[in-house]
């Protein structure tokens, strides 16, 4: 096994030499016996009851890096695993146009840096000391950058790319000196030194350090900035994997971290709870304004995040205040949310990658209507939007009704403060439950329905089976948690046994019930079912002894009616736009009619939306720092004589410092 | 099943009594009260005409709204163990439920590719994103107030805890009034008679529907009314009277409920007589208020208990 898994880095190699028809194939090999490889592991983990410790057998930096598999980091390396297979299968239809254009280099490090990406997952989740973990994290972002940069050609690309690499390596910072640190108080160097560290000195800051860190990778606003662009800007299958497993990773040591803190307990969880809410309606709010199908998603994916960040935030009061049920609840939906969002985002990244394959074009505005030339991509996308709204009878409810009653269990058994707090949880799970509906009525309606918006009326047919065969895949399974649901929370309860001072005698009653109310919301996804399929079976009945009809829409009386009376992605965001005009920056450009302008010529009216947190928290300073730097270069003047003058002025300066014994 | 049976009844007669009520207000005779359910039964008898521009989307719409309502019924209780579906929390997914129904309808106005629908399907989701925190800030306050967290629990203890319960009562019948009004598409914020598509809310969403998708969509409408109404109906019918004996308890009960759900249609049938639809762009403002109701709803519970 060991030699397998040594094997596919090697392997991996051997994509650089396999002819180019082959490249596909052989990457989906390599990837599937990773794959089944660490599967098989994360399997065992489950079973026993240690962690599953895999010795590399190698020694690196004075350690010895050994895999180790407990049960919440076999739970990840399944999803990666699930999703990662996916995507590589999905990539191999979807790079096919790109077969001819690129050259075989650029080809196998794409495809390399795939199987690397998942490597480097497996081995940030298993890896426990701090070299290697760092090593793995540097390397899943530098193969994310170069997967992200696959049509580096284009500038904006390439300048997203970087923009990207920075912000990772920022997180990167802040990570080293939080083990730093640590390092320091405790001599050790990696996550076993935590729980000593966090006995002994105060938890808060090094928390915040290392939410910062892993912060940027997860998304959580304000340090979200690089997801909009980056995910649009990647390739469809890279977007999936990054959105759908990648900024998980983040959450992952949130996770951990979290469950290793030992005081301080409120603060933090205020924190995360109120970023979190933050990240949650900010993060859909925008998305509801862009007309770029995979930006709207990016946004989106800030927006669960942000769900998540809300169950582990109420798990954390839960902790403060010896919750057991907030506790609980909290910790089961925030990790359900993982695995739903895991399933469903990357379903949303390969149906638009279908759609842009298909029409070279990700704008709303000039899509439309195509449901009826792609009928199963089409069904794919509805069915991921109406996951991901967390309507029934998907499993994305599943994981937000955890969330949601953590918060209804814990507002009629609890002091004031509390009650507030669970009553801001619900409010903001229903506004965002309000918001995503919006969002992704949009998301799917501007698309796949109506007619084609723009005058370019181009050819679209259904993409290959294989570009849909992942989706089918993951429909599957979101079915099968919207159906079995209880059983999934099982998986979950055992990847959730990891965190120690996390569990109480009453965690197994309160696994017992919750299963309990999942069974009764899977009974009423049956009755629903039921009674769709029965109504449908009548409709059809009904259909065959009456006239069917088809004609043209009603239009008023106005027969004539053409794709511009519909509403278009901007104007469907106006209604919202003019409640949230302080929140999103809408900026509207058009020429003014002039008073002498008798015959007006033509006029072009343009908005832009901006992400106001992004303008204000990051690029604002960004650009006071930049025009400031240079000040400092005042005292650069390029004369000889100065520069003799700096070193005597300081002799000077702390002479005079030392007389006035001042140091 | 007594609740899902009482649905029905009071489903028989609450469109007529609305449309009587309003017949009458104006001087007119008025339709029979079943005529709403016999214009049903015509349209599902009726063929069909599908817009060239549709999709399968459209074809499906219809049941699953109906289907989502449907379900959504089973889960309203009357008394202790009379809902089929009752669960912790199980409003949430009431509320979800009502929301998948609501999303399908949407998509097939988009459908359509007609811009009046456009319009249409952008206000109904601007609508209920708008009512939704109010609906769950009302639930909320009653689950702080009684400490339970099902719908069958909430409404079985929520009059026995202390004479202030009248009080909650009344503001969250009030409020669900509202929501009821919201959610069916009513005036104020939505008027069903009005001929011009540009100030239509529901009525412009279903203008291409026909036949038999048409019929369950106005099924699922008046179902949604008496969802709604047996609520806030909940919110003031006492589990016991202590004047009664406890053997007819229940059938005072009932004819209490039934008589509320004739009050509740005629209050809509009298609003609907005398008051003018809200100018579109106020009607943000107004479904926010309801919500602004619904926290003082909370604060009166906190002030109840000792919290505040």
């Amino acid at each position: 096994m060991i030699v397998l898994f040594k094997a596919a880095f090697l392997l991996s190699l051997g994509i650089f030499f396999v002819p180019k028809s082959w490249k596909q194939l052989y990457t989906v090999v390599v990837c599937l016996a990773l794959a089944i490889t660490t599967s098989l592991w994360a399997i065992a983990a489950f079973q026993s009851s240690e962690p599953l410790v895999v010795d590399l057998g190698i020694s690196f930096w004075k350690e010895n890096p050994s895999l180790v598999f407990d049960k919440l980091s076999a739970f990840f390396t399944l999803l990666i695993n699930l999703t990662c297979v996916t995507g590589v299968i999905y990539g191999s239809g979807y790079l096919k146009p790109y077969f001819e254009k690129k050259s075989s280099t650029k080809l196998s490090l794409h495809l390399f840096c795939l199987i690397w990406l998942q490597a480097s997952m497996i081995q940030v989740v298993s890896m426990r000391d701090g070299v290697s973990f760092l090593t793995s994290w540097e390397m899943m972002s530098v193969s994310s950058f170069l997967l992200v940069i696959f049509e580096g050609d284009k500038e904006t690309t390439l300048k997203t790319g970087i923009n990207y690499l920075v912000q990772m390596h920022v997180g990167f910072v802040c990570i080293l000196i939080a083990f730093l640190f640590v390092f320091k108080a405790t001599g050790q160097f990696g996550f076993d030194a935590l729980p000593d560290y966090f006995a002994s000195h105060n938890n808060l800051w090094i928390f915040l350090l290392f939410f910062a860190g892993f912060g940027i990778k997860a998304g959580f606003v304000p340090l979200h900035s690089w997801l909009p662009h980056a995910h649009p800007a990647a390739p469809s299958h890279v977007s999936g994997i990054m959105s759908g497993i990648m900024i998980k990773m983040g959450i992952y040591w949130i996770l951990r971290i979290v469950t290793n803190v030992q005081s301080d307990f409120m603060s933090i969880g205020l924190f995360i709870l109120i970023i979190s809410m933050i990240t949650g309606i900010t993060g859909i709010l925008y998305a509801i304004f862009q007309h770029d199908l995979k930006k709207i998603l990016a946004y989106s994916s800030i927006e669960n995040i942000g769900i998540i960040g809300i169950g582990i935030g109420a798990a954390t009061i839960g902790k403060a205040m010896d919750n057991e049920v907030l506790i609980f609840l909290g910790l089961a939906g925030a990790i359900f949310h993982i695995l739903n969002h895991s399933l469903y985002k990357s379903l949303l990244f390969y149906a638009a990658g279908n759609v842009y394959y298909a029409t070279h074009t990700r704008d709303q505005n000039h899509l439309g209507g195509i449901i009826r030339q792609m009928p199963m991509t089409g069904m794919l996308f509805l069915m991921g939007s109406i996951a991901i709204c967390g309507i029934p009878p998907f499993n994305g409810f599943i994981s937000e009704f955890l969330i949601y009653s953590s918060a209804f269990e814990a507002i009629g058994k609890a002091d004031f403060s509390t009650s507030l707090l669970s009553l801001g949880i619900i409010l903001s799970l229903a506004v965002i439950g309000g918001l995503s509906v919006y969002a992704f009525s949009k998301a799917f309606g501007l698309t796949f329905l109506g007619s084609r918006r723009g005058t370019t009326q181009l050819h679209t047919e259904e993409v290959p089976l294989i570009m849909r065969t992942p989706g089918y895949l993951i429909i599957a399974v979101m079915v099968s948690i919207g159906m079995f649901p209880s059983f999934y929370l099982k998986i979950i309860f055992s990847a959730m046994s990891v965190f120690t001072h996390y569990q109480f005698s009453s965690t197994l009653t309160l696994l017992h019930s919750t299963q309990g109310t999942l069974t009764a919301i899977s009974t009423s996804n049956l009755i629903f079912l039921g009674i769709f399929l029965l109504i449908i079976a009548l409709r059809s009945i009904r259909k065959k002894n009456v006239s069917v009809e088809y004609g043209p829409t009603w239009g008023c009386g106005y027969s004539a009616g053409d794709f511009r009376h519909q509403y278009t992605a901007t104007s469907y965001a106006d209604s919202l736009g003019q409640l949230t005009d302080k929140l999103v920056m809408i900026e509207r450009s058009n020429r003014k009619f002039k008073e002498e302008e008798i015959f007006p010529s033509p006029r072009a009216f343009q908005t832009v939306t901006k992400d106001l947190l992004e303008e204000k928290l990051v690029l604002t300073p960004v650009h006071k720092f930049i025009t400031w730097v240079p000040k400092a270069g005042l005292a650069q003047t390029g004369m000889i004589h100065h520069y003799l003058m700096y070193p005597l002025a300081f002799i000077i300066i702390i002479g005079l410092l030392t007389l006035l014994k001042v140091i | 099943m007594t609740s899902f049976l009482l649905l029905l009844i009071a489903s028989t007669f609450f469109p007529g009594v609305i449309v009587k009520t309003k017949a009458k207000l104006s001087g007119r005779k008025g339709p029979g009260i079943v005529q709403p359910w016999l214009d049903i039964f015509r349209l599902l008898k009726k063929g069909n005409v599908f817009s060239t521009s549709s999709s399968y989307v459209f074809q499906i719409a219809a049941a699953v709204y109906l289907a989502s309502v449907i379900t959504a019924m089973f889960m309203i209780p009357f008394e202790e163990n009379t809902s089929f579906i009752s669960f912790p929390g199980d409003f949430v997914l009431f509320a979800y439920f009502l929301g998948l129904g609501r999303f399908l309808l949407v998509a097939s106005a988009l459908d359509v590719s007609s811009g009046f629908e456009g319009m249409g399907a952008n206000r109904e989701v601007f609508y209920s994103l708008l009512v939704e925190p109010a609906f769950f800030i009302l639930i909320g306050s009653l689950a702080m107030f009684t400490g339970y967290n099902s719908f069958e629990s909430i409404f079985s203890t929520l009059h026995f805890t202390s004479y202030f319960s009248v009080v909650i009562g009344l503001i969250a019948a009030y409020v669900l009034g509202q929501i009821t009004l919201i959610e069916t598409s009513r005036l104020p914020v939505d008027d069903p008679l009005t001929h011009l598509e540009l100030t239509m809310v529901h009525e412009v969403i279903v203008l291409d529907h026909s036949g038999f998708d048409l019929g369950i969509i106005k099924l699922a409408n008046i179902f949604k009314f008496v969802i709604f109404g047996m609520l806030s109906a909940n919110c003031l019918i006492p589990q016991e009277f202590s004047f009664v004996p406890a053997s007819i308890n229940l059938v005072v009960r009932i004819v209490i409920f039934l008589a509320l759900q004739v009050v509740l249609a005629v209050g809509i049938g009298y609003i609907e007589s005398f008051r003018a639809r809200n100018k579109m762009a106020m009607n943000a403002q107004y479904i926010l208020s309801i919500s602004a109701i619904a926290t003082i709803l909370i604060f009166v519970v906190m002030i109840i208990n000792n919290n505040l």
